[in-house]
């Protein structure tokens, strides 16, 4: 087979100089051109050479790539770039390793002009590699690559293939002297900075890769390097593995080509001479004789120096090999005094130790103690910038059928919420779960009592507003609806605005003013910014609605008199403390105290980046709305004199716990510890049962419409009903068909008086019977027993749900008894034995739902303070109870990461029926 | 991903009906090493390494035996044997009983990618069985194979009698030997080794057989995986770490890490190949792996990826070392996240660790990154030095050895007091 070859090479080079490697005529192609990879860089690459991208390909699609030099068409093959009168020689390729070798046959192809072929993908099998080179020769096309960034020319500011030189190329790329072989993207890219300090500008560099093949490797480079005029010296990173460097210098020993000018080499690497595998660079594995100590021969040999001591350094003309790469600046500067030549431009910067960040916890040693340094621009700029910036920061995308709170295993069926379980959470307090639930972490100790009281402050309702939910339980509006009604009206309240307002301004002043814990004393700056921003002189003013009130002292007393260590209130005593000192007032000080407590009890998970800032200024309006849904759930308002206590206008009650709090609303008495347990449970488990859910939905698309906090809570409560949160009640009225007259009197299942197995026989026979009405009435759908069976616990002899197991096996450890619970498990039994069910269809979770608030209203019932209506309002107000804390985890991470819009069902989706 | 011997290697001739001689494995009954012995006169036992290993025979590994008992012996002797040495030592798992060729020639026959020529080639020696760097140059040849046509009968046939391979041999070599090709090509092999070939004689018919074979897959080709062969094979060497990272392994990023050292000091996130390089060299012992971490990963990836780091190694860490030179397109805050997210993750579930922090990195959004890092290490309370691409990669990787020294001598100690 006739083969083109170019002399002095045994295969084809189509490139005499460096210089026309890519240039300003260059005209690119791009494969690819919309992936995520290409998408980023491409433009910078366009702009950086003054728009050499003529067009890009996407498989299948028609679009465009935006640039800051105007649109790139995309096509969907080269055949299409062609025929819309694009005009190439360059072809870049960012596809997948699979599809890189189809990508060169269709360039070569359908381009008769191509000259040069980028390939930036890695992980190009050897083979295809290969056949890549055979067809490429047989085209005459030069390829750079594979696993390769490309080529820069820096005399034409060309950049072509990958992102050689970062996101600013112009600060990297200098016009100079020097040309850069590497075989690693990232070394080019930093021997050109390490260059810059001793002078060295570049005029081609290129990124070889480090693949068994290297297309365009070190005997084509030196080549054209000699033939190129801009060139006077060579830098080159080398690998182990390959013969590409023998047989460059070979050629030169030979004079196959002449070869003047010097080179300065790193060669790494002697470490794989031990390893039996590859690690990131699939051609860095030497086999025998071109392992890094071979490579370093070669050089030496070439060089006739041995390898450069920065202390006493000796370099020949034909130039030198360096140990470690930092040393590449001083070699070239030594190489040039050896040939009489002047470095490009005076040196820039300089490559010592120059920390940019460092701890002021733990001092360090002399040696080790490098004091911290500017950081050059516009990295200094940036700095500064983001120095206010803190919290947890997400990339926002759709968040629609995606969510980072909470997730449902598919195999148990347990929800669980920021990585622990429902069940886990169901062992903890409300106030914890709360906490949780936006904090991600649990609540330090010293935090809790800060967070009861802000819940327990919130339960306080204002004159008047509790006429809307009163007005729609009038009308036999269900649960939801009415406390939907008391959220709607509260839009931003002005409370909470002004909460979040304080919060902002107590994190910006600790964050410009680069406060923490360290910090001794605050920078006068910090104190100028306080009076300027935080006081005033007059309380009575019209712009200072925080006149002092009962509450406010309340708070301002809690604040001074907390010993807690935080940064954040600290500084808000400190506030305090100048405000008192000059003899001024805090503006806005309830807003400002709330706002307060609540950074202070979120600072640390916002730190540790738990947290977006976001969620922390919002964190008041969270507690404020999660309690007032629990003010508005009662069910007596005019009977319950503990919701009366507590929602009144004294400050009582501020300082217990929110869990308490909450039983005493929902049930108008004080809890028994057992009752707690019971109760903690019903909430827990009702956290969360994924994303999926429609409550969960219905906040999410509300987020998704840029709702405030209150009318978000309104789509979650909206999207719940009496087939979702108040179906529980189906399996109350389930059990009091048996046990309303059964006189049981404590259905603690200890000592219940009842024989809960006859009882549940009687269920099983009134269902047996039942069933064989219906099915000699011809109804193949027979109405379930509530709480049975599940879809994913079923088939075997004796069916479980691990979630009520789970329930059961603690309600036990703490000696806690549920009749109603026990005579559902005497029901599936004898289901089973009656021949009525084919095996023995667990108790599921909902069971321990209904059986729970069951129990806690059976005194009432017994004493007959309470009916069926009020019990299934009950069940549900429980439901939600829970759910509003654990969707408030939704809430916050939709609101972070989600986009305006984001829960849109995509038109493709649809469906129409007549 | 590398094979040697008949136990896995018949499985791979086979996919191109290339001959072999009968052989049984290690779990062969006495009866049937007796019947083998019995057809062929004379057996050879080998040890079974999983990877691709030479001179088992420089190294006494080969034994050839004519009646049980030595066969027995064998067994016993190369079961579990072991050779070379360090890193390089490996470990027997079997032994196979061969029947013995007798034969007048013992061919060498290999097909590797060549990066003089920049294209596959073949070596070929009538002159086999022994190292083939010890024959002199005129009884070996090298010539290139082209891809698309394949190994050509006539360049074989001239290789053949170039080295002097006696004529009758030539045929039946010409005849299997571009199966070979057949089977590197299709399968994904970035190197095939024979050696030796023997050549039975069957009435008036010669057959070339392969006595032994080392082959190499290349494992970015996924067309290895169409052989069937036991993954386990190829995961003796490795750890129970570098299987859980390289399970992450796409061409979005890379994921490869090589165990070094467990008992190291220094956790290394090395970005890039060459800061792989330059950095593993520069650490030595201290390094407790070999990362490249390259290639923009996403932050999900490197969250993953520094879990299981974690999980395995930090608790012998003095430092946590991220250093790469300046990036070109990985975002440096994607991968910062990352890694630190999972740091607070990992002690928040496992308890604190003592550790010092040393990052040399440049690249887009590197600020950023490094602005999360700190917030998230004070809030630890771990002490930090963060260097940018202003600061030489080696200097960096100096300082974070000195640290390390200094941690184990007092500067965990001092660190403790601080913060107790």
């Amino acid at each position: 087979m006739r083969q083109l070859h170019t002399k002095p090479f045994p295969y084809y080079v189509g490139i005499y100089s460096l210089e026309e490697l890519v240039t300003s005529d260059s005209r690119v192609c791009v494969i690819n051109i919309l992936g995520a990879e290409s998408r980023k860089v491409t433009p910078v690459s366009h702009e950086y050479s003054g728009g050499n991208v003529v067009a890009g390909v996407q498989y299948g699609r028609e679009g465009k790539l935006e640039t800051a030099l105007g649109d790139i068409p995309v096509y969907p093959s080269v055949r299409d770039v062609m025929k819309a009168g694009h005009r190439f020689d360059t072809g870049v390729i960012y596809l997948p390793p699979l599809a890189v070798a189809q990508a060169v046959s269709e360039l070569v192809s359908s381009n008769e002009e191509l000259r040069r072929i980028v390939i930036v993908t890695e992980k190009v099998s050897t083979a295809d590699s290969r056949n890549i080179r055979v067809l490429c020769q047989e085209f005459g096309v030069d390829v750079v690559g594979c696993n390769c960034l490309g080529v820069a020319n820096v005399w034409d500011n060309v950049r072509v293939g990958g992102a050689l030189g970062g996101d600013d190329p112009q600060l990297t790329l200098r016009k100079g002297s020097v040309a850069i072989h590497s075989n690693s993207g990232n070394f080019t890219t930093t021997m050109a900075e390490y260059l810059l300090t001793e002078g060295f500008g570049l005029t081609t560099a290129v990124s070889s890769g480090k693949d068994v093949y290297i297309h365009f490797a070190l005997p084509e480079f030196l080549y054209a390097a000699q033939n190129d005029p801009r060139t006077k010296a060579v830098a080159l990173y080398v690998e182990p593995g390959g013969y590409y460097e023998k047989m460059a210098l070979e050629m030169i020993a030979e004079r196959k080509f002449g070869f003047s000018k010097p080179i300065v080499v790193c060669v790494t690497g002697r470490w794989k001479k031990d390893i039996g595998r590859s690690c990131g660079h699939a051609g860095a594995l030497a086999g025998s004789g071109d392992d890094a100590l071979s490579k370093e021969r070669w050089f030496d040999d070439y060089f006739g120096v041995p390898c450069f001591d920065p202390d006493a350094p000796r370099v020949s003309r034909r130039g030198v090999r360096v140990a470690s790469i930092q040393q590449v600046p001083a070699a070239m500067k030594a190489v040039f005094d050896a040939i009489g030549e002047q470095p490009d431009f005076e040196p820039r910067g300089d490559l010592n130790l120059k920390p940019w960040l460092g701890d002021n916890l733990l001092p360090l040693p002399e040696p080790l103690d490098v004091p911290l340094a500017e950081p050059p621009e516009p990295h200094a700029a940036t700095l500064r910038e983001i120095n206010r910036q803190v919290g947890a920061q997400y990339l926002r995308r759709s968040m629609r059928n995606t969510s980072g709170a909470s997730r449902l295993d598919p195999d148990s069926m347990v929800a669980s919420l920021h990585g622990r379980s429902i069940l886990e959470l169901s062992e903890r307090s409300v106030e914890e779960n709360v906490y949780f639930s936006l904090a991600k972490m649990m609540p330090d100790a010293k935090d809790l009592p800060t967070v009861n009281l802000l819940l327990n402050l919130f339960l306080k309702l204002d004159d008047g507003e509790m006429d809307a939910v009163l007005r729609a339980r009038a009308n036999d509006a269900t649960p939801n609806a009415a406390l939907a009604s008391g959220l709607a009206a509260l839009g931003d309240a002005p409370l909470l605005a002004r909460t979040r307002r304080q919060a902002a301004l107590i994190i910006d002043l600790i964050r410009a003013h680069g406060i923490d814990e360290k910090t001794a004393g605050y920078p006068d700056a910090f104190h100028a910014a306080v009076a300027e921003s935080c006081l005033h002189d007059d309380p009575g003013a019209p712009c200072c609605p925080g006149a002092s009130t009962e509450v406010t002292e309340f708070l301002r007393g809690e604040v001074l008199r907390s010993t807690k260590d935080c940064t954040a209130l600290k500084v808000c005593q400190a506030i305090l403390r100048q405000a008192e000192a000059e003899g001024r007032h805090v503006r806005d000080l309830q807003a400002f105290l709330l706002a307060a407590m609540t950074v202070c009890v979120f600072w640390q998970p916002m730190l540790l980046k738990r947290m977006s800032r976001r969620t922390v200024e919002d964190a008041a309006g969270y507690l404020f709305l999660i309690a007032r849904q629990y003010a508005y759930a009662v069910i007596d308002p005019s009977t319950n004199t503990a919701w009366q206590r507590l929602t009144g206008p004294l400050l009582s009650g501020l300082t217990g716990s929110f869990t308490v709090n909450a039983f005493r609303i929902a049930f108008g008495r004080d809890p028994e510890d057992t009752d707690l347990t019971e109760f903690r449970y019903l909430i827990g488990l009702t956290l969360s049962n994924g994303a999926g859910t429609i409550s969960a939905k219905g906040a999410k698309e509300s987020v998704s419409a840029r709702n405030h906090l209150s009318m978000v809570y309104v789509g979650f409560l909206a999207n719940t009903g009496l087939a979702h949160g108040g179906n529980g009640f189906e399996a109350v009225r389930f059990l009091l068909r048996y046990f309303v007259d059964s006189g049981l009197d404590d259905p603690d299942g200890n000592a219940s008086g009842v024989d809960l197995s006859a009882l549940a026989d009687r269920a099983v026979r009134d269902y047996a019977e039942f069933k064989d009405r219906a099915k000699a009435a011809g109804n193949l759908r027979v109405e379930p027993i509530p709480c049975i069976n599940h879809p994913v616990f079923k088939g075997s002899a004796v069916n479980i749900d691990p979630r009520e197991d789970f329930v059961r096996g603690k309600l036990r450890e703490a000696g806690v008894g549920n009749a109603f619970l026990d005579f559902y498990h005497h029901l599936v039994k004898g289901l089973y034995r009656e021949g009525v069910t084919r095996n023995v269809f667990c108790v599921n979770i909902d069971a321990v739902l209904a059986c729970m608030a069951l129990k806690l209203v059976w005194g009432d019932l017994a004493a007959g303070t309470t009916d069926e209506r009020r019990i299934a309002d009950l069940v549900f107000t429980l439901f939600l109870y829970g759910r509003a804390v654990g969707v408030t985890a939704e809430i916050a991470d939709h609101r972070d990461r989600g986009t305006d819009l984001d829960c849109r069902t995509p038109l493709s989706e649809l469906e129409f029926v007549l | 991903m590398q094979i040697s011997g008949l136990r896995y290697g018949a499985q791979v001739l086979g996919l191109v009906d290339f001959p072999h001689p009968e052989f049984l494995t290690g779990g062969a009954t006495n009866g049937e090493i007796r019947d083998l012995l019995a057809r062929y006169g004379k057996i050879v036992a080998k040890p079974v390494f999983y990877s691709a290993v030479g001179k088992k025979g420089k190294a006494g590994l080969v034994r050839v035996v004519d009646n049980l008992p030595d066969a027995l012996a064998a067994k016993r002797d190369l079961y579990f044997t072991s050779l070379g040495e360090g890193r390089r030592k490996v470990q027997a798992n079997g032994v196979t009983f061969e029947a013995f060729i007798p034969s007048e020639i013992e061919v060498y026959f290999s097909i590797t990618e060549s990066t003089r020529l920049r294209r596959p080639q073949f070596t070929i020696s009538p002159w086999g069985g022994v190292e083939i760097e010890s024959l002199e140059q005129d009884r070996i040849h090298t010539g290139w194979i082209d891809p698309f046509i394949g190994l050509k009968s006539f360049d074989l046939t001239n290789a053949l009698r170039d080295t002097g391979c006696p004529p009758r041999f030539i045929s039946p070599l010409v005849q299997h030997l571009p199966k070979l090709w057949d089977l590197y090509d299709s399968y994904g092999l970035s190197t095939i080794e024979i050696n030796p070939l023997r050549i039975r004689r069957e009435g008036g018919r010669y057959i070339p057989l392969a006595c032994d074979i080392k082959a190499a897959f290349d494992q970015d080709n996924p067309a290895s995986r169409r052989i069937g062969l036991p993954e386990t094979i190829f995961q003796t060497d490795i750890s129970a770490f570098e299987q859980e990272i390289n399970m992450l392994r796409t061409y979005q990023g890379q994921s490869d890490v090589l165990e070094l050292n467990p008992d190291g000091s220094i956790l290394p996130f090395m970005f890039g190949g060459g800061a792989n390089s330059a950095a593993t060299e520069t650490l030595g012992q201290r390094a407790i792996f070999a990362s490249d971490f390259g290639g923009n990963p996403p932050y999900e990836k490197m969250y993953e990826i520094a879990r299981i780091s974690f999980r395995h190694h930090l608790e012998s860490a003095n430092v946590l070392l991220l250093i790469g030179g300046k990036a070109n397109n990985t975002d440096i805050y994607v991968t910062f996240r990352g890694i630190f997210d999972a740091l607070r993750d990992h002690m928040t579930e496992h308890g604190h660790h003592p550790l010092y922090v040393v990052v040399g990195r440049g690249g887009p959004n590197l600020v950023s990154g490094m602005v999360y890092a700190r917030d998230i290490l004070d809030s630890l309370k771990l002490p930090y030095r963060f260097f940018g691409s202003d600061t030489s990669m080696i200097r960096t990787l100096e300082y974070a050895c000195r640290v390390d020294d200094w941690w184990t001598l007092e500067g965990k100690d001092r660190y403790l007091e601080v913060t107790a």
